[in-house]
């Protein structure tokens, strides 16, 4: 039974000409930790927020364990969230910070007492309760964001970036804390944020964000392999999928494409046919061109010049401009690779990992969509 | 600096320390002087020091009933106006709607209304209503003259609070009456502190209203006081030097304090 | 599950209307009660006769005979020169001194409290100090005068109609000076470096350096303190009223004694004719204001 349930929320600030969050529809199962992913200005803040309650609904319905929620004031939908600039109280101890959430819900004093060791302790805490947030440093003050939300015991933790004021190093081992945090909590946690390795690391589903509206929903792995549009496909990824316009030819079989003079026939389970003349964008990722063949029955050559080499040591991009069309093609290996500035190049692309999207950007495979 | 002009320039810095601090050691000697010393020569050092003159003017004056009375109703000002315009300040500074700049606006204004706009009106309403020649007449003018200048100072630093705070404190489930009481004065109490300093200056100060909405000899404050003594007592300039120096002490003893914050407290608008 | 129509709480949930009332109410009420509802008042008064039991409406003829007041010409004279005056003072000394802090004169620190502690005295007390100084025959500054050989200068200051006027833009600029110059460092200070090192590099004279670098970027905090200055002048009652009233023969009076002494002085006991002038007054404030911010606003910020 999902615990949380957004339906076709919708949020249009007062004059304002589009919505900022139209139609989002997703389900969070009990425990799932699912990751709002998206560029700046996308919408995931925003439909944080109004799961949170700091936002009012447009429209559309939001229930927390099946009892919609929509006008119940934030304090009472049992929910915790950890904020970006974690939103410490500057005048009080750590110890306070910690307990005030609790004081006002009427918890015995011993309770409140018992907890806040007990989080202080889980997170290392314990030696700082008596300072103020100032005499603390980033990392410790992540923590009392953390361990204000963790005392509360809520059904549902809601984080806003908490990771982004962090320096790079801080990031890693704080990711590692959350992901450890979930495991032994079990609880249910909703995660915004616009670092795709952070989704990918965190998330046991990610749902894609983009104006306003949900791209795609779904596991890591199979929103990386099966993405639903172009902007999904080019939005995963580092460095991004290689995409290129092309046409169907009148080729038997209707799966033969077109780009500039190159024509490649995709294998049947990746493309359904379409009538010739058919616009369309042809991706494939870089991790699945290389300069050695591997003699694999659908791999297919491409002819380039390289124009640059980047060397980072575990693994070397190699970007070339396609003869005679000049498009860019980025090719991806572990290692390195003898190729140099102005090589020409034959590099082959494993067309079993060929992604077709229809002129509007929408994949043409068929997806198995999970809400 | 080359040392010709350093030492120029320090000797004109000097110069300009006695013109500014001269008036009040000068002052402070004179009340520390009979007046019969005095008229035998103005400049002279005390000689001795006649403490006695304190308590003299405290208690055989109506020193001890004018403080008293500025006390009663500055402080009472004091407090009353921090609350009111902390109030607004903060509603100002956090919530959006529709009139909210367009009050602060008006609010702000009123700071270069020179006072004879109202204070004949005030006077009218003040007797109507019974409250002519009271100290809590005086207070309640006091705390309207000093609004829009409390409200101007909390509202700039009620706005630099971060968002966030407020919405933590929402979810934590306290009510925007809690919030401003528990999170925001608190935060805020740097400011706070200036505008009551600046305030209890000003209106120690303050002599207009007074002087319009006061004349029972029981509730003047001090600056009418110090000016009913000019008028009964022209020549004894030994007492109403000492007398200056009673209605000085409170002001020198809140800078000796606070003389950071006081100066920057008045001087934040100007600062542009 | 059919979707609808989510409830709107009115408003955002930022925006409850009860809380906000509640905020702002206090500080409304003392302002409309006491600010306002007097102002209006007072523009009211201005076209009646306001006598101790009755009121009697008579149009503008309280405004036509103000046309033709002369001691309230006179005061406005005062006034506006006393207002026009001060600020020159006040700021170029105030900047010279700032300069000469900032110049990292040793002290700096103890010379800015001593030239602040003016500013925080009342009117009342800078006024009986300055009385006596001014006094002819024992006042420190005949003394002086007197002293090093120029005794002829010696003048009853606050005594005579061609001086008094004069000696008091003095008193008020000496309280003065002290908080402009605060204004003023903390502004110098608040400079950029690079912009300043810029100009030396640029092998700018001290005084090149002055009127072509750091005088241009504090220009609107040197603004500022004039039009602050003049705002303040344009309301003074303090120290005239407790030096010399007005006197001798209406050389420092100035609108807001004349106010004074109209309401509440003179035995026509008519409360109608000074809020006349009253409001006159608040018209001609409020505009020069306007035309002056106006006037300095027109220069764009400076972008470093």
């Amino acid at each position: 039974m999902a615990i949380v349930r957004l339906e076709r929320l919708t949020k249009i600030y007062e004059r304002a000409q589009t919505p900022a969050v139209k139609d989002v529809s997703v389900e969070i199962g009990h425990g799932e930790f699912m990751v709002l992913l998206g560029p700046s200005g996308c919408g995931k803040t925003t439909t944080l927020r109004m799961i949170a309650g700091l936002e009012s609904i447009s429209d559309g319905t939001l229930s927390i364990d099946g009892q919609i929620v929509n006008g119940v004031p934030a304090k009472d939908r049992d929910i915790a969230m950890v904020f970006q600039s974690y939103a410490l109280y500057p005048h009080m101890t750590v110890w306070d910070n910690l307990a005030f959430g609790l004081k006002r819900r009427s918890i015995p004093r011993d309770e409140i007492e018992r907890r806040v060791r007990n989080v202080a302790a889980t997170l290392g805490l314990s030696e700082f309760l008596k300072r103020k947030p100032h005499a603390l440093s980033g990392g410790q003050r992540q923590r009392v964001a953390l361990g204000r939300a963790i005392v509360r015991n809520p059904k549902v933790f809601l984080f806003d970036e908490p990771l982004s004021n962090l320096d790079a190093a801080l990031r890693v081992s704080t990711r590692g804390e959350i992901a450890a945090l979930h495991r032994r909590l079990g609880a249910t946690m909703i995660y915004v944020t616009h670092d795709q390795v952070e989704a990918m690391t965190l998330g046991t589903r990610i749902c894609i964000m983009s104006n306003g509206r949900v791209a795609q929903v779904g596991t890591p792995l199979d929103v990386y392999h099966n993405p639903a549009s172009t902007f999904v496909a080019g939005f995963l990824g580092n460095p991004p999928m290689n995409l290129f316009p092309a046409v169907v030819t009148d080729d038997a079989g209707g799966r033969t494409l077109a780009i500039g003079s190159l024509k490649l026939t995709i294998p049947p389970e990746r493309m359904a046919p379409l009538p010739p003349g058919t616009s369309v964008t042809f991706g494939i990722r870089p991790e699945h061109v290389s300069a050695h063949g591997q003699g694999r029955p659908t791999e297919i050559p491409f002819s380039c010049e390289v124009v640059q080499v980047e060397r980072l040591g575990a693994e070397t991009l190699v970007i070339s401009e396609i003869a005679d069309s000049g498009a860019r093609l980025v090719a991806r290996s572990g290692g390195d690779v003898a190729l140099d500035l102005g090589d020409r190049v034959t590099l082959y692309a494993d067309l079993s990992a060929a992604h077709v999207f229809d002129a509007a950007g929408n994949a043409l495979r068929q997806q198995t969509e999970t809400r | 600096m080359p040392v010709l002009t350093r030492t120029l320039v320090l000797l004109a810095l000097s110069l300009y320390t006695a013109f500014a601090a001269g008036p009040f050691v000068w002052a402070a000697m004179l009340s520390l002087r009979t007046t019969t010393e005095i008229h035998l020569n103005h400049f002279a050092f005390p000689n001795p020091a006649h403490w006695e003159k304190f308590p003299d003017a405290w208690y055989n004056s109506n020193y001890a009933t004018y403080f008293m009375n500025s006390i009663e109703v500055v402080i009472a000002a004091v407090v009353v106006l921090t609350i009111v315009g902390a109030m607004a300040a903060h509603c100002l500074a956090r919530y959006r709607f529709r009139l909210n700049r367009v009050i602060y606006f008006i609010l702000f204004s009123t700071i270069i209304f020179p006072p004879q706009i109202t204070i004949i009106a005030l006077f009218q309403i003040l007797v109507n209503y019974g409250l002519y020649n009271s100290k809590l007449g005086l207070t309640l003018v006091y705390v309207a003259l000093q609004l829009p200048l409390t409200i101007y100072i909390l509202e700039s630093f009620f706005a630099r609070l971060p968002a966030d705070l407020f919405d933590a404190a929402r979810m934590d489930g306290y009510s925007d009456w809690e919030i401003f009481w528990k999170v925001s004065l608190p935060i805020a109490l740097p400011a706070v502190a200036t505008t009551v300093i600046l305030n209890f200056i000003l209106l120690w100060n303050e002599f207009l209203f007074a002087v319009v909405l006061i004349t029972d000899e029981a509730n003047r404050t001090l600056p009418l006081g110090i000016q009913r003594f000019i008028g009964d007592t022209q020549e004894d300039i030994g007492m109403i030097a000492t007398g200056l120096m009673i209605a000085i002490v409170p002001v020198i003893i809140v800078y000796a304090f606070f003389s950071e914050k006081l100066i920057q407290g008045m001087t934040a608008g100007a600062v542009k | 599950m059919p979707a609808f129509r989510a409830k709107e709480l009115k408003g955002d949930v930022r925006q409850p209307w009860g809380t906000i009332v509640a905020f702002l109410l206090p500080a409304l009420t003392f302002y409309v009660a006491l600010t306002a509802y007097p102002a209006i008042r007072t523009l009211w008064n201005s076209f009646h006769r306001v006598l101790p039991r009755r009121e009697e409406f008579v149009g503008i003829a309280n405004y036509s005979e103000l046309i033709k007041d002369e001691i309230f010409w006179k005061a406005v004279s005062n006034t506006v020169t006393w207002a026009c005056i001060s600020p020159v003072i006040e700021v170029t000394v105030a900047l010279l001194l700032a300069l000469a802090l900032y110049a990292k004169v040793p002290g700096a620190r103890f010379f800015r409290v001593a030239w602040f502690t003016p500013v925080l005295m009342s009117y009342i007390v800078v006024g009986i100090l300055w009385m006596w100084i001014y006094n002819y025959d024992w006042g420190p500054l005949n003394t002086l005068l007197r002293a090093i050989g120029l005794g002829a200068l010696a003048q009853p200051w606050l005594g005579s109609p061609d001086t008094a006027l004069g000696a008091l833009i003095l008193v008020t600029s000496w309280m003065w000076v002290g908080f402009n110059m605060v204004v003023l460092l903390a502004a110098l200070h608040s400079l950029p470096k690079d912009v300043i090192e810029a100009a030396e590099l640029d092998n700018c004279g001290w005084s090149a350096k002055l009127v072509f670098v750091i005088i241009p970027l504090i220009r609107a905090t040197l603004l500022n303190l004039v039009v602050l200055s003049f705002i303040g002048k344009m309301k003074i009652f303090d120290l005239v009223w407790i030096t010399t009233k007005g006197n001798p023969l209406w050389s420092t009076e100035t609108v807001s004694t004349y106010v004074y002494k109209r309401a509440f002085e003179w035995t026509t006991f008519d409360l109608g004719y000074p809020s006349t002038i009253a409001t006159v007054w608040f018209v001609i404030v409020l505009a020069t204001v306007l035309l002056l911010t106006w006037l300095f606003r027109t220069r764009e910020k400076l972008e470093y």
